[in-house]
């Protein structure tokens, strides 16, 4: 008895012991980096690292004056905006027709859709550049728009294929007998039906639109189509060197968000980043 | 079309037989109603052939010239022959399998690890969020983080010598080891959280009861994680390893801010050492290349691993 509850109240103290230290691996950086964004700049790159710097707004200035830092973000609004649009009208159909119809080749489809996910960018980026370069649509952002739509559109097609297996099929057939044809259904209810699974795809997809690095980095030249997460990488101004203060703040500017959406969708998540394959 | 489709759902038997319900029966076609599925799947199935068939066909031409700019020259299958012999091209593969398997192997232990501690734990919560916050900063500003923290603002360093493990500065960029430290640490800290969210779901989703009765039992809860909850969580571990895997081959953008490739190609991996041929030599036959190789190599992981992992996780 007495042992039992000892060694109960030692296996306590280890887990918080390594939670913890998880924990502050986690949260260190993060607030260390923050500290860079409200620091002055030659309070960055030091021959001795300061660790308690003076608080300046140096950063903030510098984004407001010299770098269009509103366009960067309606640029990400859109692009990523657009693209998730795009990839749910394309997708709910696809989905549904994965989830609810008999036919020929649909495992097959249905990997084939799978597998595009498993593509590196780079594979298909010089193509990509050609064939962008040929429709005249390099630096913008409708570029942006089609190729995230395209990244993203196996995830959210399985993602919600996923919700829709789960649908009682009883429920669709009601209607069914009641004349309803098959797109009122999907329209009626499938698609309220499986709004959690439509939301789920759509934040992950945004998401990984946000982060997405390689293709824009091709695509966007000037700040005509530059997004937040490639602007960053242009933050090293000639002779200045890298601005990491701007950096800083700018990587919390789109980290907000995120966090906001990922809090949302929370129960989701595990089932979206693995593309409906497990159900948390 | 041929027409053994096994078994078609509600109504589709067809437009003869009257309805259950008695209501006039919808007036479509059998050929509308075997088409159905293809037409919903249509738009999305043209759209990724666009992005996909296009470009890897586009790829493999390419491939087989040489291009400087507006000219190309024919040269067959020159560009392979010399693309086998690349010494670069090798390296590339090796440190992809190589950085890539280590970060792999490690964040895979750290987010078990963690999650067999959080999963019962009743702050589960907190730590979820605190743990998902690596991987909501966008990749670019991660790579940022640990370039200030590794290279520019020599944090690392000063840490590790105030704990008296290292004498001096440590310059990270000039030991083929400690580079490619730097982007698997990058790595393992920003997409453990992906692993170890997944596992805490699968874990807390298993069948409660099981684990009373072993407890009940006598059993221990390592005993019970090893011996129960581990095996039943295979299906769901291999799915998120294999996704988590797959991403790692593509690793480029904490190469590209990090280590650009340096000290002597050490840390270059495969995706970065296309868009350096294509896109800082212009080589875009050669690029072109090692792409077809590449989606040659992504094809047989998908149809071996990713079909397997998939099929044993939808159960």
């Amino acid at each position: 008895m007495a042992t039992a509850r000892k060694s109960r109240g030692e296996s306590r103290i280890l887990r918080y012991l390594i939670l913890g230290t998880w924990a502050l691996v986690c949260l260190l950086p993060i607030l260390w980096f923050l500290s860079i964004g409200f620091r002055p700049r030659t309070e960055v790159i030091t021959p001795e690292p300061i660790y308690w710097p003076t608080f300046s707004l140096d950063a903030w200035r510098l984004l407001l004056s010299d770098w269009p830092i509103a366009k960067y973000l309606l640029n990400s609004v859109l692009a990523v905006g657009g693209s998730v649009v795009i990839s749910l009208i394309l997708g709910i159909p696809a989905a549904y027709a994965l989830s609810r119809y008999e036919f020929r080749w649909r495992e097959d489809i249905g990997f084939y859709i799978l597998s595009t996910r498993m593509m590196a960018p780079a594979i298909v980026a010089v193509p990509i550049f050609f064939l962008f370069r040929s429709m005249g649509l390099l630096d913008t952002i409708w570029a942006l728009m089609l190729i995230y739509a395209a990244v993203n559109l196996s995830l959210v097609i399985w993602i919600i294929r996923s919700y829709m297996l789960d649908i009682p099929k009883e429920l669709e057939d009601a209607a069914r007998t009641d004349g309803a044809s098959d797109l009122r259904i999907l329209w009626e209810i499938i698609i309220p039906a499986c709004l959690p699974g439509i939301i789920t795809a759509a934040v992950i997809a945004a998401i990984f639109a946000i982060n997405e690095f390689l293709f824009t980095l091709l695509i966007a030249s000037t700040a005509n189509a530059y997004t937040m997460s490639v602007a960053l990488a242009n933050f090293t101004g000639g002779s200045d060197g890298i601005i990491y203060n701007a950096i800083a703040l700018v990587s919390f500017i789109a980290f907000v968000p995120i966090l906001i959406l990922v809090i949302l969708i929370q129960k989701h998540l595990s089932r979206g980043l693995t593309m409906g394959a497990v159900k948390g | 079309m041929r027409t053994d489709a096994p078994s078609v759902p509600a109504g589709g038997v067809a437009s003869a037989t009257p309805d259950r319900s008695g209501n006039p029966p919808r007036r479509r076609s059998p050929a509308l109603r075997k088409a159905f599925p293809y037409l919903l799947l249509a738009p999305a199935m043209i759209y990724l052939l666009a992005i996909t068939l296009y470009p890897g066909l586009f790829a493999i031409y390419q491939s087989l010239f040489v291009v400087k700019f507006l000219n190309w020259t024919w040269t067959g299958l020159g560009n392979y022959s010399q693309i086998l012999q690349d010494r670069e091209f090798w390296a590339a593969l090796g440190n992809t399998a190589l950085i890539g398997g280590i970060s792999l192997t490690l964040q895979t232990a750290i987010a078990l690890t963690l999650a067999y501690f959080a999963y019962r734990d009743p702050l589960i919560r907190g730590w979820r969020i605190i743990f998902l916050m690596p991987m909501l900063f966008m990749p670019s500003a991660v790579a940022f983080i640990w370039k200030l923290a590794f290279n520019d603002g020599r944090v690392i360093s000063d840490l590790l010598m105030s704990v008296g493990l290292v004498d001096g500065n440590v310059d990270w960029l000039a030991s083929v080891w400690l580079a490619r430290m730097t982007l698997i640490v990058a790595d393992v800290w920003q997409w453990t959280p992906f692993l170890f969210i997944i596992f805490v779901a699968a874990l807390q989703g298993q069948d409660q009861e099981i684990e009373e009765a072993a407890r009940l039992d006598g059993a221990s809860w390592p005993e019970i994680f090893w011996n129960i909850s581990l095996p039943m969580m295979r299906p769901v571990i291999v799915v998120a390893v294999t996704l988590r895997g797959i991403d790692i081959t593509t690793m480029f953008t904490n190469v590209f801010v990090m280590t650009q490739g340096t000290p002597g190609g050490a840390t270059e991996t495969m995706s970065y050492f296309i868009y350096r041929q294509g896109f800082r030599m212009f080589n875009f036959g050669y690029a072109s290349a090692a792409s077809v190789l590449m989606l040659i190599l992504t094809i047989i992981i998908a149809q071996t691993v990713v079909k397997r992992a998939f099929h044993s996780g939808k159960k």
